[in-house]
């Protein structure tokens, strides 16, 4: 394993996307866990006298209009959306990959049934079902998180159950099945492992999409509420200030940009590394 | 004392095209310690028997008559019972063993999963067996670890893996599904060997499948030939080979390439039998070899040989059986 593990690390260091995308998204991923114990200013602390100012040694991308300190607001923002995004995508994970298992598994009348609430689900635009959950369950964190994550699961359950099936079909699972393994078994210690790098790569593609949609209902005012920051509400808020302070939108925005950028280069030469065919090619 | 009876299989498959019978009165046995041979063609039915033996044939596919492992009809036997018996008391090794081994993981957990499964070890014990039995068909601990991955061994390295793996939990009943056509022929001895060998010391029952005469001859005891579905003789391997009572097994004896008498250099063309094997759907009335027969009469395009008893053991489907004798 350690050979498999070490090769892997040499192939993807050679690999520009999953160096850039990695830095990135570790460095973003850092700021997070940092901003859990520590930011340079308290980010609930509103000090009228200090709002607007520009970049400075004491604040370094500034202060909003009620004096926050931005660079604390954004470290904030960082934890917001590494939350969502996490519980979001761990809820598609968890929900839309047993599901896709069962539905290779079993095929049939529950393959199909699966399935094609899964098509049902995929019909609406992500965002605009998300948008819809959130309008109608109500604007808040919780609400935002489980509406991302609804529209994870057939994302999960779909290309679980395409790779598992691609799978099925080959001639260990017929020896396992030989051996008597029943097909919770078979999907577990046999299937699972082996189309665990695709998933490994859509959950960082999925995570990204979560940053950019937990972003987009912040900013429409159905994600996370005040006092909480999140890098989509402090869009919103600067939207009407564009003139006086611009910088207050382009740091959140460059933030988000950086993020989803970085996780979708990762997730790119993720796959590529993760790829034997690929990695012998080059 | 027989260990698997085979009792008029039969094993359809329902299409759009109405029924379709893929095997037809099959009827074998097979004792502790003995060796079946199962000869025949691509699309005869051996793997298909193979399946149903071990209860895994293709979905929509029905199978009657009766499958009896020491007495249990396997046929009546629910999902449940069948998959405690697989792995314990039945089972198979395949053809290739470069796909028959998952590719992400160690060899030795493939091997200790079984016993986990049948016999509740421990992982720790599981592990201790597992080494055991991989030394046991030659891959020693000591330069083939545990942690190894299939990608790091070669064919016939695998190969044993799956021997070992098929043979972790002691059945009593071993198919092996041409085990060796993967691999190159000096390995291939050695895989027979080893078969040969562990039939003996653990009193298994082996069924080996294969379309290589030589390998019947040197491994089994008794032998079956099949073709388009169908039981055409069969009977102890050396009277088989002796007598040879059936025009297809014939062909496929004549089929087999041999050197061309010694110092001669022109190469003689390879001997086939001429046609093709008449479709499942289509299957002629009589005889279903009547279209590649030399001897076929009449009675044969009409009429559906049954098997006979021609001396110990030994039996044929065919009308002809005296006329074949003569004419060799």
């Amino acid at each position: 394993m350690s050979d498999g593990l070490a090769e892997i690390w040499r192939t993807g260091l050679r690999n520009r996307g999953f160096v850039i995308g990695g830095i990135i998204t570790v460095s973003f991923v850092l700021l997070a866990a940092i901003a859990l114990i520590w930011t340079p200013y308290p980010v609930e602390e509103i000090v009228v006298t200090r709002r607007f100012q520009g970049i400075s040694s004491a604040h370094w991308l500034g202060t909003d209009q009620f004096g926050r300190d931005l660079v604390s607001l954004l470290m904030a923002g960082a934890v917001n959306s590494v939350a969502v995004a996490i519980v979001a995508v761990g809820l598609g994970v968890g929900i839309g990959v047993p599901l896709g298992a069962i539905a290779a598994a079993r095929q049939g009348w529950l393959d199909e049934i699966l399935m094609r609430a899964n098509d049902f689900a995929f019909a609406f635009p992500a965002l605009l079902s998300a948008v819809m959950i959130t309008a109608l369950a109500g604007p808040g964190a919780i609400n935002s998180i489980i509406a991302i994550g609804i529209f994870n699961i057939p994302v999960f359950a779909r290309l679980t159950r395409g790779a598992a099936l691609v799978v099925w079909k080959r001639e260990f699972i017929m020896a396992a099945r030989v051996a008597g393994k029943g097909p919770l078994r078979i999907s577990i210690e046999h299937i699972l492992p082996n189309i665990s790098s695709v998933l490994i790569v859509q959950v960082t593609i999925q995570f990204a999409l979560a940053i950019l949609a937990e972003a987009g209902l912040s900013y429409l005012g159905l994600g996370t509420q005040p006092p909480q920051p999140s890098w989509g509400k402090m869009l919103n808020e600067a939207q009407t200030l564009m003139f006086l302070a611009p910088q207050l939108a382009i740091f959140p925005g460059v933030a988000i940009a950086l993020t989803v950028l970085g996780l979708n280069l990762f997730g790119d030469g993720l796959r590529d590394v993760l790829d034997p065919r690929l990695r012998r090619e080059r | 004392m027989t260990l698997l009876s085979i009792e008029n299989l039969c094993v359809e498959l329902e299409g759009p095209n109405g029924v379709c019978r893929l095997l037809d009165q099959v009827n074998l046995s097979l004792s502790k310690g003995q060796c079946l041979g199962l000869v025949g063609e691509s699309g005869c039915g051996k793997s298909m028997t193979a399946m149903a033996i071990i209860g895994l044939l293709p979905q929509g596919m029905r199978a009657h008559g009766k499958i009896l492992l020491n007495g249990e009809d396997l046929l009546k036997a629910d999902e449940e019972r069948l998959c405690q018996l697989r792995g314990r008391k039945v089972a198979m090794v395949f053809q290739e063993p470069m796909t028959a081994l998952n590719p992400v993981v160690p060899i030795g957990r493939q091997v200790a999963e079984g016993l986990r499964l049948h016999l509740g070890l421990t992982r720790h014990e599981a592990e201790t067996r597992a080494s055991q039995t991989l030394a046991r068909v030659g891959l020693p601990v000591e330069r083939f670890a545990l942690s190894l991955f299939p990608h790091q061994l070669s064919g016939g390295q695998r190969q044993r893996v799956v021997i070992a793996m098929a043979l972790a939990c002691g059945p009593e009943i071993l198919v092996a599904d041409e085990p060796t056509t993967a691999l190159d022929v000096t390995v291939q001895a050695q895989i027979l060997d080893l078969l040969a060998d562990i039939i003996d010391e653990f009193g298994m029952g082996l069924v080996l499948i294969t379309h290589d005469l030589g390998v019947v001859a040197e491994t089994t005891d008794t032998m079956a030939v099949m073709y388009a579905g169908r039981l055409v003789e069969d009977g102890p391997t050396v009277e088989v080979f002796e007598r040879m009572a059936h025009p297809y097994t014939r062909g496929l004896f004549a089929a087999m390439p041999s050197h061309s008498s010694e110092g001669s250099t022109t190469r003689s063309p390879l001997t086939t039998i001429p046609g093709r094997v008449p479709d499942a759907l289509s299957r002629p009335a009589g005889c279903p070899f009547v279209t590649r027969c030399g001897f076929a009469t009449d009675l044969c395009s009409r009429e559906l040989p049954l098997m006979k008893t021609l001396g110990h053991r030994h039996n044929a489907a065919c009308f002809n059986i005296a006329h074949v004798e003569e004419g060799s």
